[in-house]
């Protein structure tokens, strides 16, 4: 599994659409995105990330930076996303960072 | 050479790139000025920074709105900054686009403008993108224009970075 993660808008899509040489129609059978969404409020993040991890990859929009945010679900959902990210992170074979359209890759060789 | 250089707020992004004009052998040395002085804070914060890079023999040239329309007398090297003040003036300013493709094509023709009248120049952009994901209305908006115009520059940047406490972190091209 490869995971892409980075900001917001910050092209992951377009980008695992470069790297795996398809269209946007045909990303949504080889990926997944928005992960972070599906952390919040999720019984076993372990388990949604073995599950998650038998896709060619997945992509996660980091939300963790900025102010905490003062209300209680708001915040455990951060947290939730920012912990998903990571046992993804150690499940996948190459993860890469997408940054105002660029690629970093963080671990694993480059393509 | 086109140098992107993006970062949070207080990264140490504004004095780096600075220090890429200051190595720049070609002059004069323009800084251009994108934020508008809303009130006197504003002001006091545009004479003190005007007077510091005075001393470093940069021209001042301000301008908040319609980077397209503006003539650099000479071609040297300069320093715009920043993108998130000219993307919020383009959307939301009288005087600007007003509209989300309108922004987006001021900001990023603008810079192409630019380009064309000095043989370095870098570009200060800002990175408010990892606060959240799910944002409505106008700071959706302005996240987009400001997310797309950051990738349009990164496509067309000779090199581009993220500093991070005051230090380059390259995705394209190389540090100096």
């Amino acid at each position: 599994m490869i995971f892409i993660t980075g900001p917001l808008y910050s092209g992951k899509r377009a980008y695992a659409c470069q790297m795996l040489g398809c269209g946007m129609e045909e990303l949504a059978d080889r990926a997944v995105w928005d992960v972070q969404g599906l952390a919040a409020g999720c019984e076993s993040l372990e388990a949604l990330a073995e599950e998650l991890s038998r896709r060619e990859v997945v992509i996660a929009t980091e939300v963790g930076g900025g102010v905490v945010p003062v209300d209680a679900g708001e915040r455990r959902a951060r947290e939730a996303a920012g912990r998903l990210s990571c046992l993804l992170a150690r499940r996948a074979e190459r993860v890469v960072r997408v940054f105002c359209g660029l690629p970093m890759v963080l671990k694993g060789a480059e393509k | 050479m086109f140098t992107l250089v993006v970062g949070g707020s207080a990264s140490g992004k504004s004095a780096y790139a600075e220090s890429l004009i200051l190595a720049s052998p070609y002059r004069p040395r323009y800084y251009v000025a994108a934020m508008e002085p809303f009130d006197g804070e504003c002001r006091a914060r545009i004479q003190r920074h005007r007077r510091m890079r005075a001393e470093k023999e940069f021209e001042t040239v301000e301008r908040y709105t319609n980077l397209t329309s503006l003539r650099l007398p000479e071609r040297g090297s300069a320093l715009l900054e920043c993108l998130s003040n000219l993307t919020a003036n383009e959307l939301y300013s009288p005087a600007g686009a007003g509209t989300e493709a309108g922004a987006l094509a001021a900001v990023t023709e603008g810079v192409e403008a630019l380009l064309a009248q000095c043989k370095d120049l870098v570009v200060v952009s800002g990175e408010v993108f990892t606060g959240g994901d799910r944002y409505a209305g106008d700071t959706d908006v302005y996240l987009r224009v400001l997310s797309a115009a950051n990738r349009a520059l990164a496509r067309r940047a000779d090199r581009v970075c993220e500093v991070i406490c005051g230090l380059p972190q390259y995705y394209k091209g190389a540090a100096l």
